[in-house]
């Protein structure tokens, strides 16, 4: 049977690890989503740790909650951390019926398992006595499972090679150099002093800031391809408008 | 699986015929097939330079299957009776699971009389195609079809289990499907040869399930075992797999129905129509009605609805083909009226199957002698099928005029022709029984006689003969060559004498082995048979003689020239017909274009119906593929959640 | 420690073609690190068919006969695995062959030259033109194929679970690596993996549930445990079998999980989707066959139900739906859906003849559809592929041979006689005719009904090509030897399979017997 601690422990980290799922489902932002899976992998380490395998509990948020979170945050970072997904849905009735089969799913699961009853206690003591915690998972994963464990490697590859040849783009010409570049510019009599610097301003300098041109309008030049793309370029009116004010109290404190 | 019936099970009422193993030419019956299908295959695959050779192959192809066809006649005539039947094991085709299906062929009495039918037929038509096709630029594709069709008809007919034949049954059916579409630049060819394509599939989806019945009930499909383990069978199964062989044979003998596509198919070149949908492809439903005679003989209920089947179509057949204006129609018409005498012939079991064999044997030759008629009329006359265009061709197609005629006289059931002594022997059949019954079909197969003389002699008075020339005026008619009209006189012969030839021969008494376990019982018919003969023969003439006062002696009344002197002179005629019209051949006009119209709006619609509806539910469903992956996700979901509970529930 | 480590028992003859092919997919990897890229191309072909080759020989001259369970029980080799395993690699023989298909060109033709470039961009238009190309798909497909392998040949519901995943994902990543209609293709990737991550899920927490159950992930302990039936543990019996099978289904396409495989089959490379409907039936019906008749026999009689009703469903469905198609990718797409659901009818036969009818079935049915995508390949327009079925009207007069061939495995396809499809259906059938009851024979009957369904259709796609006048510039291009012999042994099986099935046939009976 299980004790009481045992299940006060269960509800409890039960509990935060399935809110804390529904909130990496649920969350608009990245961030907010990689927290709430980092929390649930914490929550289900240390069920792990109550159930008297303490090392796959600690592997568990090792892993999961350390390296894989990591990854997945520096994704985030690139990405942009403010960049949420639109989560307006268009099709009529999904999200109605999604709550509802889910949630029959859910009732379906819960009367079949909630009917079984396990005797016994379920007690680890004495395999984590001999051979031990760890040496017991090795005999597994390296005994009976040993062909999972290989061949699971195969995924690995695959997955190295998917990233390979989805996401690498490689450069069929070689990069032009400084050099080149300002050859170019000059052989095409185009921006011969280059492109224009990012804008510049009393109380704002950020390269996400276009420049203002003598005439006062806004050089599109001067921005990033890339900041552009992502729709992240800052306008740069608030600032030309501070200026204006302040260029206004000066000339009007004169007459006043 | 072991039979669920075995053989002793139960008394046994038919006797099977007993084979023996093939010997001597019989030996080479896989020739037959073997023969036109490499034509077929060497011509296909010959590409455009088979437009020069094709032909002549097809044809050396098609003779030699006739010829080994005879060998194999003459050597089982030589035999003594219990030895005709012979089998010949090829190779086992497959085993699945434990059904085993050899593919064998079967040569007994019946078998080889089709095997003659359509190789003498098949190689007349290859010959008259020479001259049909002359000028056609696929001409070699044509023929690579007409062999291919031989090819197929003789699997269907040779076959020894109902597997093989259902090979064949689907052969012949595409064979027909690519010639009835093979002028595909003509616009009405589409919708004619899917719906020939649609009604002949319900015919083979019965077929299908009758032979899964029974691998069920028997274990296997080949005929011995089928006929053989029949007595042991319950009467409801033998009943089930009779009325899905009615269903296929309904499907590809156009019998009602599912008849509606046997006139669309006329789109297709005319020697098509002569040989497929007239003389052999078209009664492969009575074949194997015939062929399951074991089955029959023991569900008299399923019997009893392909009596009723083959009557309806009999009648419905008749009534159509006199309203129907373009020959090949009222051909094809008048094809499903009398394939209707067939099948009700089989209908009556054992008194009737032999006859049924025998009026399938001098239709073919008489009906593909017409067909061929009909195409050489429309090769004088620009490819019109109009009737109302024609009239007075005798003087000008004297050979067509009189190999035609000589059909037309045998299909009336004139005496001493071919098609008397059939149909005769079928209506006197059609008297025999019990109760109701005898009337009721006797009646009918004698009303028909005498529709058949009306609608015949109508088609051939309007065609050759008549008070004038109803022409378009770009036409210049001109006896077609030699090597078209030989074989009609060739088949013209037929018509004549065939009927006589097989009664002398005693061509019932052959065949009966196989259909009647041997001994041909003679029964006497409600009503005398002079009677029958002397009734037969007034109505048809009544029939031919109406005809002639309608269109012989009178103007067709739809193109009446005015204003020359001999129409004013007909006229007279055409009040009197008039009267004739309204008080005989008027009622009997309506019911046949109701008919007809009737068999557009429902059977076609039905068939239409069938069709849209597919297609209906299909775009409905289609609407669930939205492309999103949250919806497919939902259906998974949707799918698994039904699953479950499903599962919950019946737990 | 007093306990010992024990190692597991490994039979090297028994797992040799697994690892063979193992061993190719790695050279292959280093093939993209090491060799030229001009050479890329024709080094990947050779290794990937000296790998299936050698992987063929192995398999037939030695591990035809190490039956046992070997790793612990995690590979079995039986009658069922062995020749599922033959087959599979002569399907991946053939679909290397057709995916190897360069047109004359300097890359294989249906796989895009940079996967990682933004579709209809410089850098794409550049690297085609410098005649880059995917050749990484040789090593990504034996990888996919030792899963396929593996997932025949697993014992243990583990096991199955990785060599779903390994089979899985190269195919996920070969579906968006089309040539042409680039964002088509990458679309149809995406949804592939989503769903099909979907369904894993579904596999792996039924497999949980099982293991609850049973106490063990082996499937021949569970169908101990089921035999033992303990009552307590029931609410876990039932789920589990159910949510392993949907796991299943779904990579067979069945409905209603068959969502994915009209948009995956239309935007996938046409080779590699002739590869998936072929092959990645085969593996998981083998998988299915397996769990079926020796893990989960014990209690069918309480799931059964559910897969008639799929099985009913996957018919209709597939076959109505193929009736409004226009793409012909899509609707070989939904006909394979109506194939899996006479498949289907096999293996609720509940007999060993049902093993042998579904594995015939498999055999006729991929070595068809091998070449029917090979066909599908060759006719262009302006280039790509006119998959439009209005593009392939009048094709008949144009190219009469790729007409022909391809009519040759439509009629296949709708089962019409001395085609393999006839034969199949009949060894599907049957016996579910004979050992599946009313609900086999009522199966039989809505599958000879959806079958005439998708007959019409077949006939009317044979219609246009034959009988309607099209437009003069869609034509069918010269394959080059190997694409040809590919499509020439695929139709030559597709007739012989029909004429004389007899040594296949038996040789599925022969192999029908699973190890328990």
């Amino acid at each position: 049977m299980t004790s009481t601690g045992e299940a006060w422990a269960f509800w409890i980290l039960a509990t935060v690890a399935v809110v804390t799922a529904l909130v990496l489902l649920l969350a608009r932002k990245a961030v907010h989503a990689a927290f709430g899976m980092a929390a649930s992998m914490v929550a289900l380490g240390a069920i792990f740790l109550a159930q008297q395998a303490p090392f796959l509990g600690v592997v568990h948020v090792f892993v999961y909650s350390g390296a894989v979170m990591m990854l997945f945050l520096f994704v985030v970072m690139l990405v942009g951390v403010d960049h949420a997904d639109s989560l307006v849905e268009t099709l009529p009735g999904q999200r109605f019926w999604s709550t509802v089969l889910a949630l029959g799913l859910a009732a379906l699961l819960m009367t079949g398992i909630g009917r079984v009853n396990y005797t016994g206690t379920a007690d680890l003591s004495a395999v984590n006595a001999d051979p031990g915690n760890v040496p017991a998972m090795a005999g597994l994963i390296f005994g009976r499972y040993v062909w999972v464990f290989e061949i699971t490697s195969l995924l690995l590859i695959t997955a190295a090679m998917a990233g390979m040849v989805l996401a690498q783009r490689q450069r069929l010409t070689p990069k032009a150099t400084q050099r080149e570049w300002s050859e170019r510019r000059i052989r095409s009599n185009t921006h011969v002093a280059g492109l224009p610097n990012p804008g510049v301003y009393a109380r704002h300098n950020a390269v996400d800031t276009p420049a203002l041109q003598p005439d006062g309008s806004i050089s599109a030049l001067s921005i990033n391809r890339t900041l552009k793309a992502r729709g992240q370029v800052a306008s740069p009116v608030e600032h030309v408008e501070a200026e204006e004010r302040i260029q206004r109290e000066i000339t009007e404190g004169r007459t006043r | 699986m072991t039979p669920v019936y075995t053989l002793a099970a139960a008394q046994v009422v038919t006797e099977v015929q007993p084979t023996v193993d093939a010997s001597g030419a019989a030996s080479w019956a896989w020739l037959l097939v073997a023969l036109p299908l490499l034509g077929a295959a060497i011509i296909l695959l010959g590409g455009r330079s088979a437009n020069r050779w094709g032909p002549t192959l097809a044809n050396v192809m098609s003779w030699g299957a006739f010829g080994l066809g005879a060998a194999i006649l003459i050597e089982m005539l030589g035999r003594a009776g219990d030895e005709r039947a012979q089998s010949l094991h090829l190779w086992q085709w497959f085993t699945g699971g434990s059904f085993e299906v050899n593919a064998g062929m079967l040569v007994d009495q019946l078998s080889i009389s089709f095997v003659m039918l359509v190789t003498f037929v098949g190689s007349l038509i290859h010959v008259y195609s020479l001259g049909y096709m002359e000028h056609d630029p696929d001409k070699g594709r044509f023929f690579g079809y007409l062999n291919l069709f031989i090819a197929a008809m003789l699997t269907l007919v040779l076959a020894d289990s109902y597997v093989l034949l259902f090979l064949g049954w689907e052969g012949v059916g595409l064979a027909s499907y690519l010639l009835i579409g093979f002028w595909y630049q003509r616009s009405d060819y589409a919708s004619a040869a899917n719906k020939a394509f649609i009604v002949n599939r319900v015919g083979d989806m019965a077929l299908a399930i009758g032979i899964a019945m029974m691998f069920v009930t028997f274990g296997s499909a080949d005929y011995s075992t089928v006929h053989g383990g029949a007595a042991g069978a319950p009467e409801w199964a033998l009943t089930a797999i009779g009325l899905l062989l009615l269903g296929a044979a309904c499907g590809k003998s156009a019998q009602f129905p599912l008849q509606s596509w046997l006139g669309d198919a006329m789109a297709g070149p005319t020697p098509v129509s002569a040989l497929i949908h007239a003389a052999t492809m078209v009664t492969a439903g009575v074949y194997l009605i015939v062929r399951s005679n074991a089955i029959f003989d023991l569900a008299p209920t399923a019997r009893l609805v392909v009596t009723i089947v083959g009557a309806i179509t009999l009648l419905l057949g008749a009534f159509i083909g006199m309203a129907k204006d373009d020959i090949k129609k009222a051909l094809a018409a008048s094809t499903m009226s009398q394939i209707g005498y067939m099948m009700l012939a089989a209908g009556l079991g054992p008194v009737g199957y032999v006859f049924a064999i025998f009026h399938l044997l001098t239709h073919g030759f008489f009906k593909a002698g017409m067909f061929l008629g009909a195409g050489s009329v429309m090769h004088a006359m620009n490819d019109q099928v109009n009737m109302r265009r024609f009239g007075r061709l005798s003087g000008v197609l004297k050979h067509t005029w009189w190999t035609f005629g000589l059909g037309w006289l045998a299909i009336i059931g004139f005496p001493g022709l071919s098609g008397w002594w059939s149909k005769d022997k079928i209506i006197e059949a059609a008297f025999v029984g019990e109760g109701w019954q005898p009337w009721v079909f006797g009646l009918v197969t004698m009303l028909g006689a005498g529709l058949t003389a009306f609608y015949m002699s109508r088609l051939f008075f309007m065609t050759f003969h008549g008070s004038g020339k109803r022409w378009t005026e770009d036409v210049h008619p001109h006896e077609s060559p030699l090597v078209m009209t030989v074989p009609m006189m060739i088949l013209a012969v037929g018509s004549l004498a065939l009927g006589a030839i097989l009664t002398a021969v005693k061509f019932p008494e052959w065949l009966a082995p196989v259909t009647n376990g041997g001994h041909l019982e003679h029964h006497e018919p409600v009503l005398a048979i002079p009677a029958i003969q002397i009734l037969t023969f007034v109505l048809m003439a009544a029939g031919v003689f109406v005809a002639w006062r309608l269109y012989w002696k009178a103007d067709v009344p739809v193109v009446a020239p005015e204003g020359s002197a001999l129409t004013q002179a007909a006229r007279t005629d055409f009040y009197q017909d008039d009267v004739n019209e309204a008080v005989f051949v008027g009622p009997l006009m309506t019911t046949a274009t109701g008919l007809v119209e009737a068999d557009d709006q429902i059977v076609d619609g039905g068939a239409r119906n069938l069709g849209d509806g597919v297609a209906g539910l299909s775009r409905v469903l289609r609407r669930a593929q939205t492309g999103f992956v949250r919806s497919y996700a939902l259906t998974m979901l949707a799918g698994v959640v039904a699953v479950l509970g499903a599962l919950w529930v019946m737990n | 420690m007093n306990q010992e480590f024990t190692m597991v028992e490994i039979n090297y003859w028994a797992i040799a073609p697994l690892l063979v092919v193992v061993a190719g997919a790695l050279i292959g990897v280093l093939v993209e690190a090491f060799v030229a890229r001009a050479s890329r191309h024709n080094v990947q072909l050779g290794v990937g068919l000296v790998t299936y080759l050698a992987a063929l020989v192995v398999l037939l001259a030695k591990s035809r006969t190490e039956h046992g369970l070997t790793m612990g029980g995690s590979v079995v080799i039986d009658g069922p695995s062995v020749f599922l395993m033959a087959v599979i690699l002569c399907f991946a023989l053939l679909s290397l062959l057709v995916m190897a298909e360069r047109f004359g060109g300097p890359a294989a033709d249906a796989f895009t030259p940079m996967g990682a470039a933004t579709p209809g961009s410089d850098l794409e238009r550049s690297a085609e033109s410098a005649g880059w190309g995917t050749t990484e798909a040789v090593p990504l497909m034996m990888i996919s194929v030792v899963g396929m392998m593996l997932f025949v040949s697993s014992g243990d519901l583990l096991t199955m679970f990785v060599a779903l995943e390994v089979l899985s994902l190269p195919l996920y990543v070969l579906t968006g690596l089309a040539r042409r209609r680039r964002l088509l293709s990458q679309e149809a990737a995406l949804k592939y993996f989503l769903l099909g991550s979907f369904s894993s899920a579904f596999f792996l927490f039924g497999a949980a549930l099982l293991y609850g159950y049973a106490g063990s992930v082996d499937i021949a302990r569970i169908a101990l445990a089921i035999g033992a039936a303990s009552p307590v543990l029931d609410g876990l019996l039932l789920p589990g079998v159910a949510l392993v099978l949907i796991g299943l289904l779904f990579k067979v396409g069945a409905v209603p999980f068959h969502a994915w495989t009209p948009d995956a089959y239309q935007g996938a490379p046409t080779p590699v989707t002739g590869f998936m409907a072929a092959a990645t039936k085969i593996a998981a019906f083998g998988a299915i066959l397996r769990l079926a008749y020796v893990g989960l026999s014990g209690n069918r009689w309480d799931w059964e139900p559910a897969l008639i009703a799929i099985a009913a469903l996957t018919m209709v469905i597939g076959a109505v739906m193929t009736v409004t198609q226009t793409d012909v990718k899509r609707l070989l797409a939904y006909s394979s859906i109506a194939h899996a659901g006479f498949i289907l009818v096999a293996v609720m036969s509940f007999d060993v003849t049902g093993v042998s009818g579904a594995m015939f079935y498999l055999v006729c049915y991929g070595f068809t559809t091998i070449a029917a995508f090979a066909l599908v390949t060759l006719v262009r327009h302006e280039g790509s592929e006119a998959t439009d079925l209005s593009q392939w009207a009048g094709l008949g007069r144009r190219s009469p041979v790729v007409a022909g061939a391809f009519a040759i495995c439509l009629l296949a396809f709708a089962g019409i006689p001395l085609t393999s499809g006839f034969t199949a259906k009949f060894a599907a059938f049957a016996p579910a005719i004979s050992h599946g009851g009313a609900a086999g024979a009522w199966l039989v009957v809505i599958g000879v009904l959806a079958s005439a369904v998708t007959a019409y259709v077949y006939f009317r796609i044979i219609v246009t090509m034959f009988f309607e006048e099209g437009a003069g510039d869609v034509v069918a291009i010269t394959p080059s030897t190997l694409t040809t012999i590919a499509i020439a042994i695929g139709l030559v099986l597709t007739i012989l399979l029909g004429v004389l099935p007899g040594p296949v046939l038996e040789a599925a009976t022969q192999s029908a017997q699973f190890l328990r």
